[in-house]
C-alpha cells in the first residue's frame, strides 16, 4: 500500500456511509437477505486493509489526505499504523459478521433497512476515529460515533427504557466528546500542531506546559466517558436495550475501546508522567472492581456482559497507564482478546435471547442439546475470556501479570485488583457460557423470531410487545440459531483460539506492531501459549481457581453483591436520572425568575440598564460635562415656552381624567413645535403642529372608546423607584448630551448642503432639499414606514377572531 | 435639469461624477427590488393566486440578485454606490463589503424558504391583509440594513423591518398574538430609540453620519469626546435587538404567538440584524471601544448562552423552546464579538449565518411539528417518528446541527470560537460555549425522545405525510446545513476575508473615498 | 443655548421614562408621545442650536448665511418625527384592540403569551 493509494483509501472510508445510504433500499428489494451483499462493505474493507499489514509490521506508518478546511488548518488525513491497523481490521471485519448476524436477528423486522444503515454508518464513524490523524477530524467521527450510538440504542424507541438509555448515553458520551474538543483545542493551542503525527515530536514541550494537566483532565473526559470508567460507566448497562447486534458490536468490541484506543494513541504525547500513572491505574483498577462486583448481582445475560466490559475497560485503562515494561503490551493484547471474545459471548447471548425466549440466567438450561454449535462457540469464547492455555486470552492475562508483578505497594495493590477481577470475571464467563447450557432442560418460551425480541414501534397492528412471551406454548422446539446468527460467534471464537496457538505470528503481524505504535518505540511480544512456571502464571493459577470457586458459589454471590450494592443505596445510575430532574426544574424556576411575564418590569429592567449605560462609563471614564455657561441673550419669550412645555409635562403625569390628560399631551407638543419655530425651524414646528394635532385627535379617540381612566395611581414605594430610575436616566441623557455638544463640532456637512443646495440641487430651503435630495433615500424608508403602518392598523381593525370581520363601504372583499 | 446651467468645478465638488459600473446598482437592488414587488403585491391584496405566482419568484430573484451581488464584492472587494450621486460623506452611501454581502444572501435564502412555506402555512384572510407586502417590506428593510452605509440610513432601515415585523406579527388578531405583540412593539420601539439616540448623539460629537468617515475619524478623537459612554449607549441598543441578557425579554414573550413561518423569519433574520450592527459599530468604526468594552460584551455573551440555554430545557411549548435556543445562538455569537480579534469575529460571522439558516429550518420543522401532532407542548406531542420518519430525520438533524455537533453546520463556528477564546486566554468563555452546547444537545435530545420516539398512549399511530410547501423549505435548509458542515471551507474563508475587513476597514474606506479620506 | 435645552431634554425624557414605568398601557402609551419629542429634541440641540434663521436661502444669494439654523439635524428630526408618530399611531391601536380582546389594560394580567401557571415539561423520557 502505498501514497498513491490515498484515493482508494479515502473510498475506504467514504464506503459505510455510501451503503448506509443505500442499506434500507436494498433491504426493501431482499429482505433480511440484504445482510449479505451489505457485508461484503465491510469484508471487502477489511480485506483492503490487510493489504497494509506488510508494511505496518515493519514499523511503517501511513500517512496521507486531502486539505479539507485548510483556513482552519484542518485535514482530511489519516495515520495508519500498528495501532490503527488492528482496530481498522477488528471494526470492519466484526461488522461483517454482525450485518450478517442481525440479517438473522431481526429478520422480519420492518425497519431492518434502517438497521443496517445505522449499523453501517456507525462502522465508518468508528472506523474514521481510529484513522484519523487531524484533531478535529478525530473528534467529528468521534462525536460521529456519539451519535449513531444513539440511534442504535434507541432502534426501538417506543420503550421508555430505550430511549433513557439512548439520551443517557449521548449526554454521557457527547458531554465527553465536548471535555475532550476542549482537550484537544488546548493541545493545539499549547504546541501549535493540530495533528497526531506531528505532536510526537512536540511532546516534551506538551507535558512541561502548566496546561499539562488541564489537558490531561479534559482528554481524560473524554476517553473515560466513552470508555464507560467509573463513574461514568452507568450509561453502557443501559445501552443494553439496544438490540443485541449493537451490544456485540458497538457496545463491547469496538465504540467503548474508542476511548482507550485514545489514551493509546496519545500515549506518546500525554503518558509517561506521574499523572498519568497515577490517575489511569486508579480509575481503571476502581472500574474492573466495580464492574465485575455489580455484574455479579445480575442474572439477564447481556447485563452480565456489560458490566464485564466496564470491567474489562477498566483493565485496559489500568494497564494503558501503568507505565511498567509489559504493561502497553498487555494492554494492546487484552483489547484484541476481548474484542474477540466478548463479540462471540454476547452473540450467543443474543441467539439464546433468539430460540429460547429469554435472557434470564436463572431460568435457563439444559440448551446443549438443541444449540450445540452455539454452545461450542460460548465456550471457546469463555475459555478465553477465563484465561485459559492455548487462547488469547491466556496470553493476555499472563502478560498483565508480567507487567503488574512488583514488591512496591503500587504493584501489590494493583495485581490484588488484577487477580479480582480477573477471577470474577472468570466466573461471569462461564456463568454465561456454561449455565444455559448444560443442567436438565427448562421450561422455556421458545423461539421468537426478530418481531418480540425487538419490538417495533406499532405502526403495524398485531405485533405484541411483549418480551420475552410470544404466547407460544412453553417448551416449544428450541433449534440451533440459523447460519446467518452462527457465523459471527463461530468465526471470533476460533480467532481467539487460533491467535493463541499460533501466537508468534499473531505477535509478528498485531500485537508487536501495536505495542511499538503505542510507546512509539520498537517493542516485541514473545509470549506463547505455553505457559511455563513463573510468578504471573501462579497468579493465574490463583484467578482459574478463585474463578471456580465463585462459578460454583454463584447464586450467594449474586446475593452477597445485591446485599452490599443495597447497602450503598445510590449509584451513579440514579444520580444521572436525579441531576436531569434537578436540572429541569432548576431551568425552569430559573427562568420563571428571569421571564416573569410581566411588562412593566420588563420595562423597569430596560430602564435600569439604560441608566446604568450612560452614568457608569461617564464615571469611571470621566467623561463629566464641564459646567454649561448660561446663555447670554435668553429672551423671556423663550424661557416661558420652555416653562410651558414642562408645565404641560407636569401636567401629563398629574393628569387625573382624560380630558386633562390629552390636553396636557397637547400643550407640551405645541410648546415644543413654538420651541423649534424659535431656534430656526419652521418646517419643523409646522411637521410637529400637524404631527401632534394628529396624535392627540388618535389618542382621545381611543381613550374616549376605552373606559379608562388615564392616571395610576403608584403606591409610595413604587413612585419613588420609578421616579429615580426615570431621573437617573433623564439626567444621564442630559449629561451625556451637554458632554456631546462641548466637542467641537465637525461643520462640513452643513457647509456643504449650504453651499451647494441652490447651486446644484436647485432648491432654497436646505431642509427640504436634504430631505428629498441630498438624503432622499431616508425620505423612501419613511415613506414605507408609513403605508405600512397604515396596512398594519387596518389588518388589526378589520380583522378579527370568530370572523365577524366587517368589511367597510371601500373593503375589496365586500361583495358588490 | 439643465446640467449646462450648474458650473462645472460645483458639480466636482458636489457629485461623484465617474460613470457607475452596470454591477454596482446591484449594491442598491436588494431593497429597491423589495419594495417594488412589496408595492405590486399592495395593489393586488386581493387576488389569491396573483400574489403566490408574483411572491416566490420575485423572492427567487431575490436570492440571484444577492448572489450576484456577493460575488461582485468577493471579486472587487467593498464597492459603494452614493445615492443621488452626491459625494460621500454628504449623500447617503451604499457599500457593501464582504459582511454585509453574506448576511444579506442569507437573509435571502431565509425569505425565499419562508415564502415558500408560507404557501402553506399563511391563510386567506393573512394574505389579504398584507402577509407578502409585510414580509417583502421586512426583507427590504433588513437587506437595507446591511447594505447601507450611513449610520442614520440604517436607523431608518431598522424602522421599515421593525414596523413590518408588527405587521407580520398581529397578523390575524389572535389573543395571543396581541398579547405578544404589545410587549414586542413596546420593547423594541424602546430599543430603537435608543439606537437614536446614540445616533444623535454620535451627530454631535462627529457631525457626520457616514460610516467609512465616522471609522475614520474616531481615532482622532481622543478624549475630546464622550466615546466609551457612546459607544455604551450604542452596545445597549443593539443588545435589545439582538436579545441579549438581560434586555431580551421581548423574544420569549412574543415569538411563539404568531404563525410559524412569521416567527421562523423573525428568529433568522432579526436578532441577526441586530448582531450586525453591532459588529458594524463596535468593530469596525469603534475598535477601541470595543476592545475596552470586551469583558462587558464577553459577561453578557456567557450570561446569554447560559440563561438561553436553561430557558430551552426548561419549556413543554417547543416553540418557546426554539425562542430560547436563538438566544444561546446570539450569545455565542457576542462571545466571538468580544474576543474582538480575526479568528474570533469570523467564528461569530459564520456562526450567525448559520443561525440564520438552522434556526429558520427549525421553527418550520416545529410548524409541521404541531400541524401533524395536533400540539405543540412536549405533554402532548407524540409518535411523529411513525408519523414520518422523512421528517424526523430531518428534525434530527436540524437538532444535531443547532447543538452544535458534527457533521453539521454549527459545528465549525463552535470550534472555531472556542479556539479563538483558548488562544486568548478567555477559557470561561471557551467552557461557556461548550457547556451550553451541553445543555442544548440535552433540550434538543428530550424533545426529539418525547414528541417524536414517544408513542401515544393509545398506540395507535396514523401515518402522515409533508406538503410539498413544507418539504421543499425544510429539506432545502436541511441540506444546507449538512453541506456546509462536510464541507465548510468556502463559507469559513469568506468569513475569515470578512473579518479581516472589518478589523482592517482600509479596502471599505477605500471604496467610499478612492482618493482618501476628507479632513475637515 | 445647548445647556439649557440639554437639562430641558432630560426633563422631557424623566417625564417620559415615567410614565412608561406605568403598568398601564394607556400610560405607557402617553409615555411613548413624550419619548419621541424628547428624542427629537436631543437631536435637535446635537446639531447645535442658534438663533431665529432658518435655513433658506434668500432670493439673491446662492449660500446660507453663516447664522442660519444647522439644517441636517431638521432633516433628521423631520424623518424621526413621522416615523415616530406611524408607531405611537400602531401602538394606540394595538392598545385598543388588546383591550378590546384582553378586556384590560393592566399589564399585570395581559399573561395570555407567558401564562402564569406554565408547567415543566415532562421529567420523563
Amino acid at each position: 500500500m502505498a501514497a498513491h493509494d490515498a484515493p482508494y483509501i479515502f473510498l475506504a472510508l467514504i464506503a459505510p456511509f455510501l451503503a448506509a445510504a443505500i442499506a434500507p433500499l436494498l433491504t426493501r428489494a431482499l429482505g433480511h437477505w440484504a445482510a449479505l451483499p451489505l457485508a461484503l462493505v465491510p469484508a471487502g474493507i477489511f480485506a483492503f486493509f490487510c493489504r497494509a499489514l506488510p508494511d505496518v509490521q515493519g514499523g511503517q506508518a501511513l500517512t496521507g489526505g486531502y486539505l479539507w478546511v485548510p483556513s482552519f488548518n484542518v485535514s482530511y488525513s489519516w495515520l495508519i499504523d500498528g495501532l490503527s491497523l488492528p482496530f481498522v481490521l477488528l471494526i470492519s471485519g466484526i461488522c461483517a459478521l454482525i450485518l450478517l448476524y442481525s440479517g438473522g436477528y431481526l429478520k422480519g423486522h420492518p425497519q431492518q433497512g434502517r438497521f443496517f444503515s445505522f449499523i453501517l454508518m456507525f462502522m465508518g464513524s468508528m472506523l474514521g476515529v481510529v484513522v484519523s490523524d487531524s484533531f478535529l477530524m478525530l473528534f467529528i467521527y468521534w462525536e460521529l460515533t456519539s451519535i449513531t450510538s444513539f440511534l442504535l440504542i434507541g432502534f426501538d424507541h417506543s420503550r421508555e427504557a430505550s430511549r433513557r438509555a439512548a439520551i443517557q448515553a449521548l449526554v454521557v458520551t457527547g458531554g465527553g466528546g465536548l471535555a475532550l474538543l476542549g482537550g484537544l483545542l488546548l493541545v493545539w493551542n499549547i504546541t501549535g500542531v493540530s495533528t497526531i503525527s506531528l505532536l510526537i515530536e512536540y511532546a516534551p514541550a506538551l507535558k512541561a506546559s502548566p496546561y499539562y494537566f488541564a489537558a490531561l483532565l479534559l482528554i481524560l473526559g473524554g476517553a473515560f466517558t466513552k470508555s464507560a470508567q467509573f463513574p461514568f460507566h452507568f450509561w453502557l448497562p443501559n445501552a443494553m436495550e439496544a438490540p443485541t447486534p449493537v451490544s456485540a458490536y458497538l457496545h463491547s468490541a469496538t465504540m467503548v475501546k474508542a476511548g482507550v484506543f485514545l489514551l493509546m494513541r496519545l500515549q506518546p504525547a500525554l503518558g509517561d508522567t506521574p499523572a498519568w500513572e497515577t490517575i489511569l491505574p486508579v480509575f481503571g483498577g476502581v472500574t474492573l472492581l466495580a464492574g465485575t462486583v455489580i455484574g455479579l448481582r445480575q442474572t439477564d445475560l447481556k447485563l452480565m456482559l456489560a458490566y464485564t466490559t466496564v470491567a474489562s475497560l477498566g483493565l485496559l485503562v489500568m494497564m494503558t497507564g501503568f507505565g511498567t515494561p509489559h504493561a502497553l503490551e498487555s494492554a494492546a493484547l487484552y483489547l484484541i482478546a476481548h474484542a474477540l471474545f466478548k463479540g462471540t459471548l454476547f452473540m450467543v447471548a443474543g441467539a439464546i435471547d433468539h430460540e429460547a425466549g429469554t435472557r434470564d440466567i436463572t431460568r435457563l438450561g439444559g440448551l446443549w442439546r438443541a444449540m450445540p454449535l452455539t454452545f461450542a462457540a460460548a465456550m471457546l469464547a469463555a475459555l478465553s475470556m477465563g484465561g485459559l492455555p492455548p487462547f488469547l486470552g491466556f496470553l493476555a492475562k499472563e502478560e498483565v501479570y508480567e507487567a503488574l508483578v512488583g514488591t512496591n505497594p503500587r504493584a501489590l495493590a494493583f495485581t490484588l485488583a488484577a487477580v479480582i477481577g480477573n477471577g470474577l470475571m472468570f466466573a461471569l464467563a462461564f456463568a454465561v457460557a456454561l449455565k444455559p447450557f448444560v443442567g436438565p432442560q427448562r421450561d422455556l418460551p421458545g423461539p421468537h423470531h426478530g418481531a418480540a425480541s425487538v419490538a417495533p414501534p406499532s405502526a403495524l397492528p398485531g405485533i405484541s410487545h411483549s418480551r420475552g412471551e410470544n404466547g407460544k406454548a412453553h417448551g416449544h422446539h428450541i433449534h440451533e440459531a440459523p447460519p446467518l446468527m452462527l457465523t459471527g460467534p463461530v468465526v471470533l471464537a476460533l480467532a481467539g483460539l487460533a491467535a493463541g496457538i499460533f501466537s508468534q505470528a499473531f505477535h509478528a503481524t498485531f500485537s508487536s506492531p501495536m505495542t511499538s505504535a503505542i510507546a512509539h518505540e520498537a517493542r516485541e511480544i514473545t509470549i506463547s501459549a505455553v505457559p511455563h512456571l513463573s510468578l504471573p502464571f501462579a497468579l493465574s493459577l490463583v484467578t482459574i481457581a478463585l474463578g471456580v470457586v465463585v462459578y460454583f458459589l454463584l447464586d450467594r454471590a449474586r446475593e452477597a453483591a445485591a446485599a452490599s450494592l443495597e447497602a450503598i443505596g445510590w449509584g451513579p445510575d440514579q444520580g444521572f436520572d436525579q441531576a436531569m430532574r434537578g436540572l429541569i426544574k432548576g431551568a425552569h424556576v430559573i427562568t420563571r425568575k428571569i421571564q416573569t411575564g410581566r411588562l412593566e418590569t420588563y420595562i423597569m429592567v430596560v430602564f435600569i440598564v439604560i441608566a446604568a449605560t450612560l452614568l457608569l462609563p461617564m464615571a469611571i471614564f470621566a467623561e463629566w460635562p464641564s459646567l454649561p455657561v448660561w446663555p447670554a441673550e435668553a429672551g423671556i419669550h423663550e424661557l416661558v415656552i420652555f416653562a410651558i412645555a414642562v408645565i404641560g409635562l407636569f401636567a401629563v403625569v398629574r393628569a387625573a381624567d382624560r380630558l386633562t390628560a390629552i390636553v396636557s399631551l397637547g400643550i407640551q407638543g405645541f410648546a415644543v413645535a413654538l420651541i423649534y419655530m424659535l431656534y430656526g425651524a419652521p418646517d419643523l414646528a409646522f411637521t410637529q403642529f400637524m404631527v401632534e394635532t394628529l396624535s392627540v385627535v388618535i389618542l382621545a379617540l381611543v381613550m374616549t372608546r376605552l373606559d379608562l381612566q388615564p392616571s395610576d395611581h403608584r403606591h409610595g414605594r413604587e413612585m419613588v423607584k420609578d421616579a429615580l430610575i426615570a431621573l437617573a436616566c433623564g439626567a444621564g441623557f442630559t449629561l451625556l448630551l451637554l458632554r456631546a455638544v462641548q466637542v467641537p463640532f465637525n461643520t462640513s456637512l452643513t457647509e456643504f448642503f449650504s453651499q451647494w443646495s441652490k447651486i446644484v440641487a436647485h432648491g432654497s430651503n436646505v431642509v427640504n432639499v436634504i430631505i428629498v435630495d441630498f438624503r432622499g433615500t431616508d425620505t423612501l424608508g419613511e415613506i414605507a414606514v408609513v403605508t405600512i403602518t397604515g396596512l398594519v392598523i387596518l389588518a388589526l381593525i378589520r380583522i378579527r377572531v370568530g370572523g365577524d370581520v366587517k368589511p367597510a363601504d371601500n373593503d375589496p372583499e365586500r361583495s358588490a | 435639469m439643465a446640467a449646462s446651467s450648474i458650473p462645472l468645478e460645483a458639480l466636482e465638488k458636489s457629485m461623484v461624477l465617474a460613470p457607475v459600473p452596470a454591477e454596482h446598482w446591484l449594491v442598491i437592488a436588494p431593497p429597491v427590488w423589495c419594495m417594488l414587488v412589496g408595492a405590486i403585491l399592495i395593489m393586488v391584496r386581493k387576488r389569491m393566486g396573483l400574489q403566490s405566482w408574483l411572491s416566490i419568484p420575485a423572492l427567487g430573484g431575490l436570492v440571484l440578485i444577492d448572489a450576484a451581488l456577493l460575488a461582485v464584492v468577493i471579486r472587487e472587494g467593498p464597492i459603494t454606490m452614493v445615492m443621488g450621486r452626491w459625494l460621500p460623506p454628504f449623500g447617503i452611501a451604499f457599500t457593501v463589503d464582504l459582511t454585509g454581502a453574506l448576511f444579506n444572501l442569507a437573509c435571502g435564502i431565509a425569505a425565499l424558504a419562508g415564502g415558500i412555506a408560507a404557501l402553506g402555512d399563511i391563510d386567506r384572510t393573512r394574505r389579504t391583509y398584507g402577509f407578502f407586502p409585510f414580509l417583502f417590506l421586512m426583507v427590504g428593510g433588513v437587506s437595507g440594513a446591511f447594505l447601507t452605509g450611513d449610520i442614520f440610513n440604517l436607523y431608518v432601515w431598522f424602522e421599515v423591518l421593525l414596523i413590518s415585523s408588527f405587521g407580520l406579527l398581529i397578523l390575524g388578531s389572535e389573543r395571543e398574538q396581541l398579547d405578544g405583540a404589545t410587549k414586542y412593539a413596546i420593547l423594541n420601539l424602546i430599543g430603537t430609540t435608543l439606537f437614536l439616540i446614540a445616533v444623535g448623539i454620535l451627530y454631535a460629537v462627529f457631525g457626520t453620519l457616514n460610516m467609512a468617515d465616522i471609522a475614520a475619524k474616531a481615532p482622532t478623537l481622543g478624549h475630546d469626546a464622550p466615546m466609551m459612554t457612546l459607544s455604551l449607549v450604542f452596545i445597549a441598543a443593539f443588545m435589545m435587538k439582538a436579545a441579549a441578557f438581560p434586555v431580551n425579554f421581548w423574544l420569549p414573550a412574543s415569538y411563539h404567538t404568531p404563525r410559524i413561518v412569521v416567527a421562523g423569519l423573525f428568529a433568522g433574520l432579526l436578532t441577526k440584524v441586530g448582531v450586525y450592527a453591532l459588529i458594524r459599530v463596535m468593530v469596525m468604526m469603534f475598535p477601541e471601544e470595543g476592545n475596552a468594552y470586551s469583558i462587558v460584551i464577553g459577561v453578557v455573551a456567557v450570561l446569554t448562552m447560559l440563561t438561553g440555554s436553561l430557558g430551552a430545557i426548561a419549556q413543554s411549548d417547543i416553540r418557546r423552546m426554539l425562542g430560547y435556543m436563538v438566544i444561546t445562538g446570539i450569545g455565542i455569537i457576542l462571545s466571538g464579538v468580544a474576543l474582538g480579534a480575526q479568528t474570533a469575529i469570523s467564528g461569530a460571522l459564520f456562526y450567525s449565518l448559520h443561525s440564520m439558516i438552522v434556526m429558520l429550518a427549525l421553527y418550520l420543522m416545529a410548524g409541521i411539528a404541531g400541524r401533524m401532532g395536533g400540539s405543540f407542548s412536549l405533554h402532548e406531542l407524540s409518535g411523529l417518528y411513525a408519523k414520518s420518519p422523512l421528517f424526523a430525520a430531518l428534525t434530527l438533524a436540524l437538532f444535531f446541527s443547532v447543538s452544535g455537533l458534527p457533521p453539521f453546520s454549527g459545528f465549525w463556528p463552535k470550534a472555531m470560537l472556542v479556539k479563538a477564546a483558548f488562544d486568548f486566554g478567555a477559557w470561561w468563555q471557551g467552557a461557556a460555549i461548550l457547556v451550553s452546547g451541553l445543555l442544548t444537545t440535552i433540550a434538543a435530545t428530550r424533545a426529539f425522545a418525547l414528541g417524536w420516539w414517544r408513542m401515544p398512549a393509545s398506540g395507535a399511530v396514523v401515518p402522515a405525510r409533508m406538503t410539498a410547501a413544507e418539504l421543499i423549505p425544510l429539506a432545502g435548509l436541511t441540506l444546507l446545513s449538512v453541506g456546509v458542515g462536510i464541507y465548510p471551507e468556502p463559507l469559513l474563508a469568506l468569513a475569515q476575508t470578512a473579518a479581516s475587513g472589518l478589523l482592517e476597514p482600509v479596502a471599505y474606506l477605500h471604496s467610499v473615498f478612492p482618493s482618501g479620506v476628507p479632513t475637515p | 443655548m445647548e445647556g439649557f435645552m440639554a437639562v430641558v431634554v432630560g426633563i422631557f425624557f424623566t417625564v417620559a421614562i415615567y410614565l412608561m414605568l406605568s403598568q398601564y398601557i394607556i400610560r405607557i402609551l402617553l409615555g411613548v408621545a413624550i419619548l419621541g419629542n424628547a428624542v427629537n429634541m436631543l437631536l435637535f440641540v446635537a446639531g447645535r442650536v442658534t438663533r431665529e434663521a432658518p435655513p433658506i436661502i434668500g432670493k439673491g444669494a446662492d449660500m446660507l448665511p453663516a447664522t442660519a439654523a444647522n439644517p441636517l439635524p431638521q432633516a433628521l428630526i423631520l424623518t424621526a418625527i413621522v416615523i415616530s408618530f406611524s408607531f405611537f399611531a400602531f401602538l394606540l391601536v394595538l392598545a385598543y384592540r388588546a383591550y378590546q380582546t384582553l378586556k384590560t389594560d393592566d399589564t399585570h394580567q395581559m399573561r395570555l403569551a407567558e401564562p402564569e401557571d406554565a408547567p415543566p415539561p415532562p421529567l420523563g423520557y
